[in-house]
């Protein structure tokens, strides 16, 4: 072809990753937004590691004059090791939970007729648009009657039942073919068998979707845990760390900004861990397919 | 099939009943019922009440409601958050498909550029206070800080009642968008890769291969996307309460802040449940709209 990069070294590092010299303009556009999309969450790193007295300047300081960790070792005064583990314990089983159970009923709902069916979808989607400020109460009435108030199981056990994953998984498999699942019910397989071993398989693209929004819904509720948790060893890492980064920020005061910056970088960190984990299924998309000649 | 079987099949005509879809739901189902809808319901009927945790709820009938009704912040806030709607489902919808497009490419650099269009969705919304209340502040922040270089005055994101919606909506496309960016390069990674070759095989470019195949597969997920992302927008609230807290004079404020005021601040359990009952109304109606145009296929 005419306009074919050439053979050069840069044309194929370019063919490799499926793209052409005219491409190069739009690219250079694209990861421009990119890094200002993530400049407010770079300057909250770069202001963590900042000392007190150079957080407000006049101008904008991207990078710490002086790289301090004062802000870390603050915020490590508080118990916010323990803090973590709540938080790990009640993000990662109610994750869990929440992921299979929503791939079984997203499953069921895309796929088996059964009476009720669409009831049961629009009775899920009509409790996404009530508010939880108002339900909230009389669920933790509830639970502190029965003896759970500050355990793991007022944590984890009401966060379960997150349609975000059924509704996930059902607009997965509305779309998907049917034909490897009829060759498995051909073969004899049972419902339970061809969910197992032949759906869920499939379904890596959405539950891992489903896996990093709910975790990080998770990771990041803040008023049930704020509400269910008396004892200060039971408090999760948002909740503990609101004590001392108010939550109405222009109520925060100058000397404690880093410090609220290096606990908020705490914060985040899980959550991308689990992105950066899991983001490798992403990659493929359309580069391996298109070999140019 | 061995459902077919079953005497209740014969009714529907030849259409099998799959039992286990039952079995297959009540998993999700059973902790749905136990922690969401049994609370929602007793939450219904406290909207009937006065009713303040101490002590039982006293039936006042329909007064919560008609309280409500002509309450003048009831309205502002209701008619903010539909504002809120028209500004940040559009705003997030549009930039996490361009988003989710730009790095599906595969080009240089794409995994970087994933990750940075992901990352704020991973902060809390004391993230969001503490960054954005500075970054929109209107003397030192950073954006009239720019804005300036461009000769364009400096303007009061935060501090006056014209600008307070639409600060607040800018840092919650920013929060946001990060759901409908995953979500939609999830359904990327389905399209079959052979459609789109075949397509450019016959001559469709990159636009038409991206408006004849991609968008139209992918309307399941744009259809859920724009849902999910009307509906948590209606019941905005964190970036709303941690950035002005509903000011100044009421012009960023939102259903659900005014709800949380009512409930966990004044301790007007039944009034918080009309209200909560009425923002419900609302969406439902919203979404209901919204269903018909924006259709699943």
């Amino acid at each position: 072809m005419a306009v074919s990069p050439g053979p050069g070294l840069f044309g194929r590092y370019l063919a490799r990753h499926n793209m052409r010299m005219a491409d190069i303009p739009l690219w250079a556009a694209g990861m421009f937004v990119a890094l200002l999309w993530s400049l407010p969450f770079l300057w909250m790193i770069s202001t963590s590691f900042k000392r007190s007295q150079d957080v407000m300047t006049r101008d904008i300081e991207w990078l710490p004059r002086v790289v301090t960790f004062d802000n870390y070792i603050k915020v490590f005064e508080f118990p916010v090791i323990r803090w973590g583990i709540n938080s790990l314990v009640q993000a990662t089983v109610s994750t869990a939970l929440c992921v299979f159970f929503g791939a079984m009923a997203g499953y069921a709902l895309a796929r088996m007729r059964f009476p009720g069916n669409g009831f049961l979808f629009a009775i899920f989607i009509a409790s996404l648009m009530i508010p939880a400020e108002v339900y909230v109460i009389p669920l933790l009435l509830a639970v502190i009657k029965i003896g759970w108030a500050s355990s793991y199981q007022a944590l984890i056990l009401p966060t379960v039942a997150n349609v975000f994953s059924v509704y996930i998984f059902r607009q997965f498999f509305l779309g998907f073919p049917r034909e490897l699942e009829e060759a498995a019910r051909m073969d004899g397989a049972g419902p339970f068998r061809i969910f197992w071993l032949v759906a869920l398989p499939l379904a890596r693209a959405p539950a891992i979707a489903a896996t990093v929004i709910i975790f990080t819904l998770n990771w990041n509720n803040f008023l049930w845990p704020l509400l269910v948790t008396f004892d200060e060893s039971m408090k999760t890492l948002p909740v503990g760390i609101a004590q001392f980064a108010p939550v109405v920020g222009s109520h925060t005061q100058l000397e404690g900004f880093a410090v609220s910056m290096a606990a908020v970088t705490i914060l985040s960190v899980p959550s991308l861990i689990v992105f950066f984990v899991l983001q490798k299924y992403f990659i493929h998309g359309i580069s391996q397919g298109s070999v140019k000649s | 099939m061995s459902e077919q079987a079953t005497p209740a099949s014969a009714r529907t005509d030849a259409v099998p009943i799959d039992w286990a879809g039952y079995v297959f739901v009540a998993f999700f189902t059973i902790p749905f019922l136990l922690f969401n809808v049994l609370p929602v319901l007793f939450g219904g009927y406290v909207a009937f009440t006065e009713w303040s945790i101490i002590g039982a709820p006293a039936w006042v009938g329909t007064d919560n409601f008609t309280a409500a009704l002509s309450d003048e912040w009831v309205r502002n806030a209701f008619r903010n958050v539909l504002l809120y709607g028209l500004i940040i489902v559009p705003g997030v919808t549009v930039f996490g498909l361009l988003a989710a497009l730009f790095v599906n490419q595969g080009w240089p650099l794409s995994a970087v550029a994933r990750t940075f269009f992901f990352a704020p969705y991973v902060v809390s919304a004391t993230v969001i206070g503490l960054i954005w209340v500075w970054l929109l502040d209107t003397q030192y922040g950073l954006i009239n800080h720019y804005l300036a270089y461009l000769g364009l005055d400096g303007i009061p994101w935060l501090t006056s009642t014209d600008w307070s919606l639409i600060g607040v909506s800018i840092a919650s496309i920013w929060w946001d968008m990060g759901l409908a960016f995953v979500l939609f390069l999830a359904a990327l990674q389905d399209i079959p890769r052979d459609l789109l070759e075949a397509a450019k095989v016959d001559g469709a470019n990159g636009l038409k291969r991206l408006y004849f195949i991609t968008l139209p597969l992918m309307r399941p997920v744009i259809s859920m996307v724009i849902t999910l992302q009307l509906i948590s927008t209606l019941r905005i609230f964190s970036q709303v309460y941690v950035m002005t807290n509903g000011g100044p004079a009421g012009s960023s404020d939102s259903p659900i802040r005014y709800i949380y005021e009512s409930a966990i601040v004044r301790h007007s359990f039944g009034y918080a449940s009309a209200l909560a009952i009425l923002l419900f109304a609302l969406i439902l109606i919203v979404t209901f709209v919204l269903r018909f145009v924006v259709r699943e296929r």
